[in-house]
């Protein structure tokens, strides 16, 4: 890629710091995300009354977070019933709530996309990218979506065509765009390469 | 910049110190269509020098055939105002800007507070013509200093229903902004438009609450500051400009034949913005564009609002 590179669509994940100014915290976090929680409760214990969803599928940290977390602890035990948890507290919050999500890119913006439907904009939810540097890409051609890819070209799950990542990234769907790599001349592809550990 | 030919097609003293104007384009011709929140620059030329102001559109943005405009009598400040209220007259032709919307509404917002202190109605005119037609979940917050004041309190009355809710100093009856805020739903947005220490305490409220800086939406036009008279330099057009007392750098350089960039010309849109090449003096920055980093680096100036003190200023222009 030349040096220099940027394309405004691809997101930028920052570390996780507290909003001084809230009037309640929400932290929503999977898999090694949780680290990033625990860290912001190494920064400080807040003031504001904080709640923390955590879905885990490897490494049990709820007794830690129990400690950690004083209220507000909701450990499940799949992203499933971790959004699902989410839709159920999210009527309840106002204006004030501060948000923070930590986990995989895919996990993000499952998360931006719920809650989005309750007014939270992207660019009022604070991120931190963990686990992995994977993407969800969308294919133009079928419009199918795929999860998980690693490499600099992946195969669309809707239509098996080899699929160039692009940097391009929708934030509507979550995804980057993939477009077919040997349109012009099939089957000719370049080398396949794991550029997204 | 390309201007719109306009006459003044009505008058009217809506407050002791507010005149409402109607503008039709002088062909007979439709007027471009705007947005919810828009302004145009309005030129006037007085004794040979020309002012340009910005005025809020207050008209639906679903009107295309006049714009209406409101404007407050200012008595201390440099007369574009008082020329509005005392020498302009029906019939006659003024030149305008195309409309430009520097304080449009969040689209994608649930719910949106409007809070607007006196003249700072005037954005939200047509605002509340836009939040009617999408239908939106809106609140007016409108505070005024007496019933007579009140400009448009009537006329909101009809239009808004409950949505409307007056705050009149003479009655204290006053706006708590803290009780306000504190209690929205998420996806809420809020507005400002008013005197400094309104806008200031609505902004300073929401971000103590823990509003998202982009739910927080706020315009306040400056007008150019009288101040002491100081030289200019530009670079490349290779000229000194003496700036007086009572006009603006930007209208200066504009009265020397150079031509510069502007849009709103009141310290806002930034459109204006000049690399100062060197100073020997403060700079004495009037504007809400810059950041203080920015002002306090002293590399750029908005010739808008802004001025200068001391002997030497070059401006790349």
């Amino acid at each position: 890629m030349e040096h220099g590179y940027w394309i405004k669509s691809k997101p930028v994940y920052n570390a996780l710091v507290w909003h001084e100014k809230a009037t309640a915290h929400l932290i929503i976090a999977k898999n090694q995300g949780v680290l990033v929680a625990l860290k912001l409760f190494q920064q400080r214990q807040p003031t504001q009354p904080v709640t923390l969803l955590y879905a885990q599928d490897g490494t049990d940290y709820a007794k830690t977070l129990n400690k950690v977390v004083p209220a507000g602890l909701d450990v499940l035990n799949s992203e499933q019933d971790l959004l699902v948890s989410l839709k159920n507290i999210m009527p309840n919050m106002r204006m004030g709530l501060r948000v923070y999500v930590a986990g995989s890119e895919g996990f993000i913006w499952s998360v931006a996309e719920v809650l989005k439907t309750f007014g939270v904009e992207d660019a009022d939810i604070m991120k931190e990218l963990t686990d992995t540097l994977a993407r969800t890409i969308y294919c133009v051609h079928c419009k199918a979506i795929t999860h998980n890819i690693t490499t600099n070209i992946g195969k669309c799950s809707g239509c098996e065509r080899m699929l160039f990542v692009r940097d391009h990234f929708s934030r509507h769907l979550g995804a980057y765009m993939g477009l077919m790599i040997d349109a012009e001349s099939p089957g000719e592809l370049p080398e396949i390469e794991e550029i997204y550990p | 910049m390309s201007m719109i030919n306009v006459k003044v097609a009505a008058i009217e003293q809506v407050t002791p110190l507010v005149k409402h104007f109607t503008f039709v384009k002088e062909d007979g011709s439709s007027l471009p269509a705007f947005s919810g929140g828009s302004h145009v620059v309005v030129s006037i030329d007085i004794a040979g020098r020309v002012h340009r102001n910005p005025y809020s559109l207050m008209g639906s943005p679903m009107e295309n055939e006049a714009y209406h405009i409101s404007v407050r009598r200012q008595e201390n400040s440099r007369g574009g105002s008082v020329f509005m209220h005392e020498n302009v007259t029906v019939g006659m032709p003024l030149k305008i800007t195309y409309p430009v919307n520097l304080f449009s509404l969040a689209k994608k917002g649930r719910k949106h507070i409007l809070i607007a202190g006196g003249i700072g109605i005037t954005p939200f005119m047509s605002q509340i013509a836009d939040l009617k037609r999408m239908g939106a979940n809106y609140e007016l917050h409108y505070a005024f200093r007496s019933p007579e004041h009140g400009a448009f309190a009537a006329q909101l009355k009809e239009s808004c229903g409950d949505h409307l809710h007056c705050y009149i100093d003479s009655n204290a009856t006053r706006l708590d902004l803290q009780a306000l805020l504190s209690d929205q739903p998420l996806g809420t947005h809020v507005y400002v438009c008013g005197p400094s220490p309104m806008v200031v305490a609505t902004l300073e409220t929401a971000r103590n609450l823990g509003w998202p800086e982009n739910h927080i939406h706020s315009e306040q036009f400056l007008s150019p500051p009288i101040g002491e008279p100081f030289k200019i330099q530009l670079a490349r057009s290779n000229i000194e400009i003496q700036v007086s007392a009572e006009m603006s750098m930007l209208e200066a350089i504009e009265a020397a034949g150079v031509e510069a960039d502007f849009l709103c010309r009141g310290g806002v849109c930034g459109r204006c913005e000049l690399d100062v090449l060197e100073t020997d003096g403060a700079l004495l920055h009037n504007d809400h564009f810059l950041t203080d980093s920015e002002k306090a680096s002293c590399k750029k100036v908005m010739p808008c609002v802004s001025r200068a003190k001391g002997e030497r200023l070059v401006l790349d222009l």
